[in-house]
């Protein structure tokens, strides 16, 4: 950053038409990292126990073990000294999830209905009672799982806290739920060209619409900034994945004929199918995923490594700025290795997945400045009275 | 992290760098600097929320108000704790970690295992105690999903003979509700059980058997799983272990619900070998009750064998739902002697049904 400029882009010293204007005060951009000082042991016996709770009520303690678990994540992350507090209770959850299961019902009742006076309890070509039902919970879910991604954000903000004030967050989930089915849908349908414009579209509600008391957030990004590097990202993907292809080809290729299997083997084995039909598929699978995955899912990190920078360094919070240099490597951890570890110990590695996670973000996120405290002030609204019933209902919530 | 003591007003965002000393009646939150009074909190309205097993400096707050103090000194805590009943809860020092984590790790362990059993074992008891009205409700609305798109064969005399059969094999199993028999033209060889006693038979199999004991023996077996409750087992083994699955891994992933359901299957198909096993055996000694050729399950499976010599179930081995098919002949084997199961009319009916 040269002398001549502020953090906003601004020359300062002189205003147009050459009228002296004072210096304004330089602001605070000192710079200091998150720390947290959570144990992946006292994270572990947290877990644990609600694991055991889990089993003995079947289930129906997730909604207080999630919120020990916040708590004690929330309180052992520190900005610049403040430590977060997280006052969310079990029973909110639980009533958000119980209001979540009525309107689940009354839809149910709604489509039975539908069987009942529409359908005259006749299948539809092959649909019977079951799909058409199934078929449209996956329809209103959709939309349904964004607003319930926006509420609970909502929800976990409006019960922590930082300085003893209340986090926040404005807008409508249902908004948010209209045009994150659009414009996935719209992405979808012009083959993800449209990723920059909504990772960007759908970046700014939730952190321009993010609180600290009466602080709002700022985002400044905009989707032109980064449909560069997208575009990149996009043609090499399509490069990947033919190579992987080819790979795989010969991969498999080479294989049958060192096995000595020969072409009509190979298509007697798809002719009639058997045990080893299933096996030799899974086999091609598995080849499949580990060349693939070895290909595409770097370049996937590349890019998401990128985005993630260029999210964070465009948001601010009143005077405080953030960035973040994460890189290629360490989003494959964050994708990739962490979804493994979850993976392969069927859930229990889970905590290890979360004491991680926040070392990466203690680690990775700069703040430049501080708020001045004198000017932020306790919110009037305490946020929703309960929470996450649709993120739960959709199995999606997590911690 | 600092060691001082924190004080949020709860108006505005401002951090006081703060003394903390009791009194006999107060708390007082005092400016290190000059001593000057930040806030008097009476003992009596102190709250501290939250727990050293959660917290890491459980704030501690004025009944009803928005302020914070956070003590982040632990001798400063323990000492408040010591001298204050109201903030004893600022001393909650978690158990050594080492024998916590090996006591919830074996509990844990511990609840799977009992969990997995009550599954496994307690539904071969408490199955058979759903109502029946229930399970043969969702027998109809699988039954009616499953041949949405098929074709129902509808021989009057070939239906009447057939669940004539079945009915008596239930009845002279101790079976106390009508059990129904429909038939679906075309494949494959097969037929199956839904809850609440209702059978399907695909008439391929009746087409391809070589005599009327091979449809008999199936006949038999299929109401060997009827009597047993062997398809609401089924269901109840397989939500019971989805469940724990789901439990167990903290039901965070869709990716470890879908391995979990590989583990299911795999549950599924034992059960699927235990239950084969026992249906056979159950529909020889009906069919031997009622003095009635038993010799058609063996027969149904050499059958099978002369079409397909190769044993998939046997290569298969735990991947299998099916017992090896050379074990079941062995079971199974009887001699050829007893009444036939179906009269000439019925058995010519019977092969008539999709007609």
């Amino acid at each position: 950053m040269s002398h001549a400029t502020t953090p906003w882009g601004q020359t300062a010293g002189s205003a147009p038409g050459g009228v002296f204007v004072p210096e304004p005060t330089r602001p605070d951009l000192t710079p200091s990292r998150p720390v947290y000082d959570g144990t992946l042991g006292e994270l572990y016996a947290i877990y644990l126990r609600h694991l055991v709770l889990m089993i003995v009520t079947l289930g129906w303690s997730r909604f207080w073990g999630r919120t020990r678990i916040r708590r004690y994540v929330w309180n052992h992350l520190a900005i610049l000294g403040d430590r977060f507090e997280y006052r969310g209770r079990g029973r909110e959850l639980l009533i958000g999830f119980l209001f979540a299961m009525v309107l689940l019902a009354a839809w149910a009742g709604l489509m039975y209905l539908a069987w009942i006076y529409v359908f005259h309890e006749k299948p539809f070509a092959t649909f019977g009672m079951f799909d058409i039902f199934s078929l449209s919970v996956l329809l209103i879910g959709f939309p349904l799982a964004y607003v319930g991604h926006y509420a609970g954000l909502r929800y976990k903000l409006s019960r922590t806290r930082w300085r003893g004030i209340r986090c926040g967050m404005a807008g409508s989930a249902w908004r948010y739920g209209v045009i994150a089915t659009f414009l996935h849908f719209a992405n979808a349908l012009t083959a993800y060209l449209l990723t920059p414009v909504v990772s960007v579209n759908l970046s700014r509600p939730r952190i321009a619409n993010t609180r600290l008391g009466t602080l709002p957030f700022a985002f400044a990004g905009n989707a032109g900034d980064i449909y560069r590097r997208y575009l990149g990202y996009y043609f090499l993907n399509i490069v990947a994945w033919i190579a992987a292809a080819v790979a795989v080809f010969f991969t498999v290729g080479g294989t049958l004929e060192s096995l000595g299997v020969s072409t009509d083997d190979f298509l007697k084995l798809f002719s009639k199918p058997s045990l080893r039909t299933l096996l030799f598929v899974v086999a091609i699978a598995f080849a499949a995923y580990i060349v693939f995955g070895l290909l595409i899912l770097p370049l996937r990190c590349w890019w998401q490594a990128y985005l993630m920078r260029y999210l964070v360094t465009h948001s601010r919070a009143g005077n405080v700025l953030f960035a973040t240099a994460i890189s290629t490597r360490q989003m494959w951890g964050f994708l990739v290795l962490n979804y493994l570890i979850v993976l392969l110990t069927l859930g229990i590695g889970w905590p290890w997945v979360m004491h991680r996670t926040m070392k990466l973000i203690a680690d990775q996120l700069w703040v430049y400045g501080a708020p001045d405290g004198a000017s932020i002030a306790q919110p009037p609204d305490r946020g929703p009275r309960y929470g996450e019933g649709l993120l739960d209902m959709f199995d999606v919530s997590g911690i | 992290m600092a060691a001082a003591s924190r004080f949020y007003d709860g108006i505005t965002a401002q951090v006081h760098e703060v003394g903390v000393r009791a009194t006999t009646g107060e708390l007082i939150i005092f400016r290190p600097a000059d001593s000057g009074i930040v806030a008097r909190w009476p003992i009596d309205e102190l709250v501290v929320l939250g727990d050293g097993n959660h917290e890491a400096a459980p704030p501690v707050m004025r009944r009803d108000g928005e302020a914070r103090l956070v003590i982040e000194d632990i001798e400063l805590r323990q000492r408040l704790a010591a001298l204050v009943p109201e903030l004893a809860a600022l001393d909650h020092r978690p158990a050594p970690l080492v024998p916590r984590l090996a006591t919830l790790g074996v509990t844990l362990m511990a609840l799977v295992g009992l969990f997995w059993l009550t599954v496994d074992y307690g539904t071969e008891y408490a199955a058979p105690w759903l109502p029946y009205s229930l399970q043969a409700k969702l027998g109809e609305t699988v039954f009616e999903e499953l041949v949405a798109d098929k074709d129902q064969c509808h021989g009057a005399q070939g239906l009447e003979a057939i669940n004539r059969l079945a009915n008596e094999l239930a009845q002279a199993a101790g079976y106390e509700h009508e059990v129904t028999v429909h038939i679906v033209e075309g494949g494959p060889v097969n037929a199956f059980t839904l809850p609440g006693g209702i059978l399907v038979f695909y008439s391929d199999l009746i087409d391809q058997a070589k005599d009327r004991s091979q449809v008999a023996g199936v006949l038999a077996h299929e109401i060997g799983h009827v009597v047993h409750h062997h398809p609401i087992k089924g269901i109840a083994r397989q939500y019971g272990i989805d469940l724990l699955m789901k439990l167990v891994s903290g039901g965070y992933s869709d990716l470890l619900n879908t391995l979990s359901s590989g583990g299911n299957i795999l549950l599924a198909l034992r059960n699927g070998r235990a239950f084969e096993r026992e249906a056979d055996a159950t529909g020889v000694g009906m069919l031997e009750k009622l003095g009635l050729r038993a010799d058609g399950i063996a027969g149904f499976f050499e059958q099978m064998m002369e079409k397909e010599p190769k044993d998939a179930a046997a290569a298969a081995g735990i991947w299998s739902s099916h017992p090896p098919t050379q074990e079941r002949i062995d079971a199974t084997k009887r001699p050829t002697t007893g009444k036939p199961a179906f009269s000439d009319a019925d058995w010519k009916a019977l092969r008539d049904v999709c007609k």
